[in-house]
């Protein structure tokens, strides 16, 4: 089954939470999904500490030399593995891309971002070249704003698409819910259906949001 | 259709991982910026586990005689007085 991995040498672009939301979504579809924290900052293994959706596994303290082995062994039949990588460049990302079926480079819409997500880009390029085979990959837009595309979302987008690179649709959105999974642990789903998870965010549209992230990635991956 | 029905249709495309491929990668990677990062271990000696102190005042040719041949086996004052208290031990049965 298939590797995604999650990569961008910025921090703060939203790796940990596609992470968690395409693990959740894939979860609740029945996969067994095994999420793999990489990063120093441990997000997911503090998400994890509330409590994990049915069907996902964490494992943390991964470095360089562990990488490809847990990659491996996380791998087999029904599974999913899904790798959050730490927001620097570092052989341990580099070691991570060439074992994915999926490389996902969250960027949020700005020149600073588009910058160093590029270099993710390129990284994937030259690993397809110095491997003799191709990893798909491709851009998710984060922390967009719901009401309208900026002007500088829309040049990003059609600079991305000119250079040939597969751009998801949709972005995901900056919602309050999003970041308060990190608060509350397990999923959206939980999130809606408990009263006591207070959230200042509409959960219902991120939620919707959500599922047609984790849809478009689904269709990545056949 | 199903969510499980759906994830059937998943596929791991192969992928090797010997060393000559993890090889080619970080050479790529490197040549990119993306270099070793993985945390050094602390730089420097590490805390001797010898921890008492002993005060022994001796005569000076003893002294230094003592420091002398420690020097010369290229080990610790301390440890040759532990050698000393190993011969000693063994000669009276203790």
């Amino acid at each position: 089954m298939p590797v995604i991995v999650m990569a961008s040498p910025k921090g703060g672009v939203g790796k940990s939470t596609c992470a968690v939301l395409l693990a959740s979504e894939f979860a609740r579809m029945g996969a067994d999904v095994t999420v793999l924290d990489c990063d120093p900052n441990k997000s997911l293994t503090r998400w994890a500490s509330h409590g994990v959706p049915v069907g996902v596994t964490l494992r943390g303290e991964i470095g360089r030399s562990e990488i490809v082995p847990t990659i491996r062994s996380a791998d087999g039949d029904g599974k999913i593995v899904i790798v959050d990588l730490e927001g620097v460049a570092s052989q341990l990302v580099s070691r991570a891309i060439s074992q994915a079926d999926l490389v996902i480079v969250p960027m949020q819409p700005t020149a600073l971002d588009a910058e160093i997500g590029s270099e993710a880009l390129a990284l994937v390029r030259e690993e397809e070249e110095a491997l003799g085979r191709s990893i798909r990959h491709a851009v998710v837009l984060t922390k967009t704003s719901a009401a309208v595309k900026s002007r500088v979302q829309k040049e990003l987008e059609a600079q991305l698409s000119g250079a040939g690179i597969d751009v998801i649709e949709p972005s995901l959105v900056a919602r309050a819910a999003f970041s308060e999974l990190f608060a509350y642990g397990s999923d959206l789903t939980a999130m809606l259906n408990d009263p006591e998870m207070v959230t200042g965010g509409k959960v219902d549209k991120a939620l919707i949001n959500a599922q047609a992230f984790t849809e478009a990635v689904y269709e990545r991956l056949k | 259709m199903s969510g499980s029905n759906r994830l059937a249709g998943l596929k791991a495309r192969p992928k090797d991982t010997t060393v000559e491929e993890v090889r080619r990668v970080d050479e790529v990677g490197e040549a990119r910026g993306f270099v070793d990062r993985t945390p050094r271990k602390k730089p420097g000696r590490k805390p001797s586990p010898r921890t008492y102190q002993l005060h022994p005042k001796v005569f000076p040719e003893v002294g230094k005689a003592i420091a002398s041949e420690a020097e010369r086996l290229g080990i610790t004052q301390g440890q040759l007085v532990e050698k000393l208290w190993e011969v000693y031990c063994k000669s009276t049965s203790k």
